[in-house]
């Protein structure tokens, strides 16, 4: 590998990695919260690149109730890709309302809760499929209008041209990380939703009303996801309505990799599996998704406090 | 029978009751904690609830708060039915609690502890002001400002408890055990505060193990026993009953009679020290 490549797969693998960064942190919003992983959230991510697409006024294909139909208008995408996110959120309040909730107020053990959102997520992606069928869809050409398709971060007699989606990827992922690392600790709802991690009964006895945050972190958790839905949609494709399947997984290795419930490090992590995999090197570029879950295997082995070690007691 | 079970001896003839328990029954799964207790809290009163571990004083504090579902009976605040309330309805409504085992949220600052205190309210030059307050009232808070409060002692976290319990300007305040685990100097401290929000006219409930110090500074108490009040009365007839000094006050000489506190009536609006 000569310098010019290793500099472009770095960079590659920092836009992938704060993809998986932002994912990642929707899964670690519930689990401050609730100690409970909602394995709807892979599903929810495979929802908003649809959400997204459909607000482009692009065509659904020939299968499925949706064939053929298209909105009758088009959003540019930096508004589609809010619009679809904000939907994603919803779809996340959704999910809290049917799927947590009536199990919560029950007192029932975290266990059922989890498998409760497992049949949320088979039941989501069924859903997709039934609306618009198992074709790739890609986001249209023309997405990011005069945009040019790739910058050159190198010299004239050098060029290390990375594509402008994977500029776009990072600069939004790194967008969201600031705002929300702002929204946990510098404003009062943030400050509540550390107290209802730490101790949702003094959060409750202090006027919290706990179950609304609860809705509320729900919300975050699945525009996250719908934004890093919509971001490997433009990056890659969407890959059917199982999609994001893989990154749902690769997701909950970043969480146990960067501690779960801590935000820096699930950061951290994103940018770890992120870097590692862009390196893999041609031959053995089927196994990428391997590497995550090595990484995560050593990581038990060694530091199963989580990447920066603080797991039990930074959360939120 | 004796003159503690006759019914309740009202603090003045004027005031209606503040908190008014009727027939409340608790349970945990299949063990019942509470069996009809009633109990009445005046505007302006320190009641103290006292008895031994185990006799079901957390759980009577907890069920005001909401936090735990009567099985039967009611709880009235200021002539409204709060029995089906949520807890962060009840804090609205001016009923903080400072729950036992101080409840530190440890990862937030001091000063984080306090504005989640004040988590109701909006107004924030008040909120502002109120801090002040309650750095006034609790200088070592002051200082600390900035630390995390699971890095405070004991006795700061107890203070910061309380302090923040206040920040939602509570018209009655709840305390579980504001003595527990503390040195003798603290807990002088902290009756001190409770005598002086007792003057500045916050109405109280007390929950103490140590009966000694609770009825020297309360108005009014109940002794509780496996889940039921089993005397009631002025704090100053309790503190000589016969059957409250043998089981909880370890049988020691009564003490000299303090002189009388500020009467309720003096209270100029909730903090009237400010
Ligand atoms: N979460 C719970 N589950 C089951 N039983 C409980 C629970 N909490 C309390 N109890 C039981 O209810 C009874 C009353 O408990 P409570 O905490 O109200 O007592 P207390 O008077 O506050 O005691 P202490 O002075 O030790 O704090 C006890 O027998 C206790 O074991
Ligand atoms: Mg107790």
């Amino acid at each position: 590998m000569n310098t010019t490549l290793i500099l472009q797969q770095f960079l590659n693998g920092l836009a992938i990695g704060s993809v998986y960064a932002i994912f990642a942190l929707g899964y670690t919003l519930v689990f401050s919260i609730l100690r409970v992983i909602n394995f709807a959230h892979g599903a929810i991510f495979t929802l908003g690149a649809y959400f997204t697409y459909m607000l482009l006024g692009a065509r659904f294909g020939f299968n499925g109730v949706f064939a053929n139909l298209a909105l009758p208008f088009s959003l540019p995408f930096p508004l589609a890709l809010l619009v679809g996110a904000l939907l994603s959120g919803l779809v996340g309040v959704v999910v809290e309302r049917l799927a947590f909730r009536p199990l919560r107020t029950r007192g029932a053990d975290p266990l059922l809760t989890l498998v409760s959102s497992l049949g949320v997520a088979v039941a989501l992606v069924n859903l997709i499929q039934y609306l618009v069928g198992a074709e790739i869809y890609t986001y249209p050409p023309r997405v990011l209008g005069s945009l040019p398709a790739a910058v050159n971060f190198g010299t004239s007699t050098l060029p290390v041209p990375v594509r402008t989606v994977q500029i776009i990827i990072f600069a939004v992922s790194m967008v969201i990380v600031v705002l929300l690392t702002y929204l946990i600790n510098g404003t009062k709802i943030g400050k509540a939703l550390q107290a209802v991690s730490e101790d949702a009964t003094t959060a409750s006895l202090l006027g919290i009303d706990t179950d609304r945050l609860i809705l509320f972190t729900f919300f975050l958790s699945g525009f996250l996801g719908g934004v890093a839905g919509t971001l490997v949609g433009l990056s890659v494709s969407i890959n059917g309505p199982y999609f994001g399947i893989s990154y749902g997984l690769k997701g909950l290795a970043v969480i146990v990799l960067g501690g779960l419930g801590d935000i820096p490090g699930a950061v951290l992590a994103g940018f770890l599996i992120g870097l590692v995999e862009s390196f893999v090197p041609a031959q053995y570029v089927a196994y990428k998704d391997a590497v995550a879950f090595a990484l995560l295997f050593a990581m038990l082995l060694f530091r199963p406090q989580g990447l920066l070690g603080r797991a039990v007691v930074q959360k939120v | 029978m004796s003159v503690y079970e006759s019914p309740m001896v009202p603090a003045t003839e004027t005031t209606t009751p503040l908190l008014q328990i009727r027939d409340l029954s608790v349970n945990y799964g299949g063990i019942q904690a509470l069996q009809e207790i009633s109990l009445v809290i005046n505007a302006g009163e320190v009641v103290t609830l006292i008895g031994a571990n185990g006799a079901g004083k957390s759980t009577t504090l907890r069920t005001i708060s909401r936090l735990l579902h009567p099985r039967h009976g009611e709880i009235i605040y200021d002539n409204r039915d709060i029995t089906k309330l949520r807890p962060d309805e009840v804090v609205r409504l001016g009923i903080a609690q400072s729950a036992e085992g101080r409840r530190m949220l440890t990862r937030l600052s001091v000063m984080d502890n306090l504005l989640l205190g004040a988590y109701t309210r909006t107004n924030r030059a008040e909120i502002q002001a109120d801090i002040e307050q309650q750095f006034g009232r609790f200088p070592r808070l002051k200082e600390r400002s900035k630390q995390l409060a699971g890095t405070l002692s004991g006795g700061e976290q107890q203070m910061l408890a309380i302090a923040r319990a206040l920040m939602s300007r509570p018209r009655l305040l709840l305390l579980d055990e504001p003595s527990l685990g503390l040195a003798p100097l603290i807990v002088r401290e902290i009756f001190a505060i409770i005598r002086e929000l007792h003057a500045s006219g916050v109405t109280i409930l007390l929950v103490e193990q140590n009966a000694q110090l609770a009825l020297q500074n309360a108005d009014r108490g109940y002794v509780m026993e496996a889940g039921r009040i089993t005397i009631n009365g002025l704090a100053a007839d309790l503190i000589n009953d016969d059957r409250v000094r043998k089981a909880y006050l370890g049988d020691v000489p009564p003490p000299v009679k303090l002189p009388p506190r500020a009467a309720p009536e003096e209270k100029n609006g909730l903090f009237g020290l400010r």
